[in-house]
């Protein structure tokens, strides 16, 4: 078992995904280790969306692996063959994962706290004062100490996806996924979104991000990788693909973006 | 940042100076007026005629609206109400949840179920519940092509009471079932979403996040039906089912020769319930609205 203790956080293996025909992701291998920040740049449609959301099976794969800590996720192999797990089984893992939407998705019947609290009350079967003291604390963190009793349409949006943040948060997850966490936001209030995730990236979260926020990514990615038509292009340090990339498709594309 | 300024704060124009505000003359509408007056003429003249017509029989109506039998009645007609609405709402639910399903088979069924009730006439479908016990006069559990495990007279379970709630709950379940459908299909796809994210089962996706927010959307249509259901209910007579408030009015003016006063008696509860009914509605969308019905403010924007 020494294999699991050196394991990456993140491991995709060949990730294909087909929609119908169309092949949204054509062979994709990616790790990211422990504490690492990741982050997907590229052109609409090149499917840094869709990759993010393999790897908490909001979307199945076609082809290929994704292991989080070493352990295979939605499948169990036996018999060299792959068998679906249950509904509760997929659950269960993606309890690991905590991710951020481009549209917050917060629960508009549910106030912020409780929007926080929803997860570890209901499906980690925490006490509801233990799980609203670490709520309070949690929104205390993305600077929202106070507002815990706003309905979601009472925040900005800034304010909601910080909400969401802690919401992803309160579950404890071993890697946070961001879908494009800014691009929702007017430009004003993107700003205290990226200081959240720049604080989580400091203290030590391994993280994937999907963004548009060139800028940003520069300067909280250990690792940039570039998107285009389904596959990586290009991978490495973010200084030195925004600055001397080597690909013709990455330079077309930071030729517009920068 | 957030400040919620109740005041409209008043446009200072840059310095201390205080605004005057323009002095106006509201708009007339002597349109309006003249619609009012004639309104009023023609509700006097309603009253007075309907108040003071003999063929109206008031002193009957006064004498029957609070006897006994017509109590019964009301008490029959609104526990019928309510029982095939709770038989109805469960069922509509199942339905809806079927028809999400992977399975052709429970997608199918719910449809089905769907197409049969919405498409047969629900005096019908009372009138063959009532003969029920007469096509079916036994009620038998038992192994297919083997023995038989219980068995029991049709008769002691399939009462008149009861043919009437399953007629009537069936058929509004057909009904509800599209509703409550809708209410499902306008919620965002990404608060499933969000919900699988922190690792939420399917069943608690329904119950905490997808059936909160559906029921904003469905209470008003459902309490449509509620009403709709409470007059539906005189046509228990098909079962034949003689407690209901219909059948007690009718009854008494096939005995007294005078059916327009039972008529009006009839009429008055059932807008009696109807207005109970509508403040029980008020407050269900007023929980359910939670969220939604508060004040927006657009904090960091401002």
């Amino acid at each position: 078992m020494h294999g699991i203790a050196v394991a990456p956080a993140v491991e995709l293996l060949g990730i294909h995904k087909f929609y119908g025909d169309f092949h949204a992701l054509r062979g994709v291998d990616l790790n990211i280790a422990r504490g690492e920040v990741c982050v997907a740049i590229g052109p609409s449609g090149s499917g840094k969306s869709t990759l993010l959301r393999c790897i908490n099976q909001l979307e199945m794969i076609s082809a290929g692996q994704v292991r989080l800590s070493g352990i295979l996720q939605g499948y169990r192999e036996r018999d060299g063959r792959l068998h679906e797990l249950s509904r509760r089984q997929i659950s269960e893992q993606r309890r690991r994962t905590g991710m951020v939407f481009q549209r917050f998705n917060l629960f508009p019947h549910m106030t912020a706290l409780q929007n926080v609290i929803e997860g570890p009350v209901h499906v980690k079967r925490q006490s509801k004062s233990q799980a609203r003291r670490r709520g309070v604390a949690l929104l205390e963190r993305v600077g929202l100490g106070g507002l815990g009793d706003r309905y979601p349409n009472q925040l900005s949006g800034g304010q909601q996806q910080r909400v969401a943040i802690a919401r992803a948060l309160a579950m404890d997850p071993e890697v946070m996924l961001f879908d494009e966490p800014t691009s929702a936001l007017d430009p004003e209030l993107v700003g205290e979104v990226l200081d959240v995730i720049k604080d989580l990236a400091r203290a030590g979260m391994t993280m994937m991000l999907v963004t548009h926020e060139i800028g940003f990514a520069r300067e909280v990615a250990d690792h940039l990788i570039f998107m285009d038509n389904g596959l990586v292009v290009e991978s490495g340090k973010p200084q030195h693909i925004l600055t001397n990339a080597r690909e013709a498709r990455t330079q077309a594309f930071l030729s517009k973006v920068l | 940042m957030l400040a919620m300024d109740n005041r409209q704060s008043e446009p200072t124009g840059g310095a201390e100076r205080p605004v005057v505000r323009n002095q106006v003359v509201p708009r007339r509408h002597p349109g309006r007026w003249v619609a009012v007056i004639l309104i009023l003429i023609i509700v006097v003249q309603a009253v007075h005629g309907v108040a003071t017509n003999p063929n109206f029989h008031w002193g009957t109506y006064y004498e029957y609206i609070f006897s006994p039998f017509v109590m019964r009645g009301v008490a029959w007609t609104l526990l019928l109400t309510l029982v095939a609405m709770a038989v109805a709402i469960p069922l509509a639910l199942a339905l809806v949840i079927m028809r999400e399903s992977g399975n052709p088979v429970l997608r199918g069924a719910a449809w089905f179920w769907v197409w049969f009730f919405r498409g047969t006439p629900v005096y019908t479908q009372l009138a063959f519940w009532g003969l029920f016990a007469v096509l079916f006069p036994r009620i038998t559990i038992c192994v297919p092509f083997g023995p038989e495990l219980i068995s029991v007279d049709s008769r002691w379970i399939v009462t008149p009471a009861v043919a009437a709630i399953i007629g009537l709950g069936f058929n509004e379940s057909a009904y509800l079932a599209e509703i409550f459908r809708a209410g499902f299909r306008a919620i965002d796809r990404g608060q499933t979403e969000a919900a699988q994210a922190i690792g939420m089962s399917q069943a608690k996706i329904w119950t905490r996040i997808l059936i909160p927010q559906a029921m904003r959307t469905i209470i008003p249509p459902t309490g449509n039906e509620t009403i709709g259901m409470l007059k539906m209910t005189s046509l228990v007579l098909a079962v034949p089912f003689t407690l209901d408030l219909m059948f007690a009015t009718n009854a008494i003016a096939n005995r007294t020769y005078l059916p327009v006063p039972l008529l009006l008696v009839a009429a008055s509860w059932y807008l009696v319930i109807t207005s109970v009914l509508m403040v029980g509605q008020y407050y269900l969308e007023r929980y359910f609205g939670r969220g939604h019905d508060v004040i927006v403010v657009n904090g960091g924007a401002n």
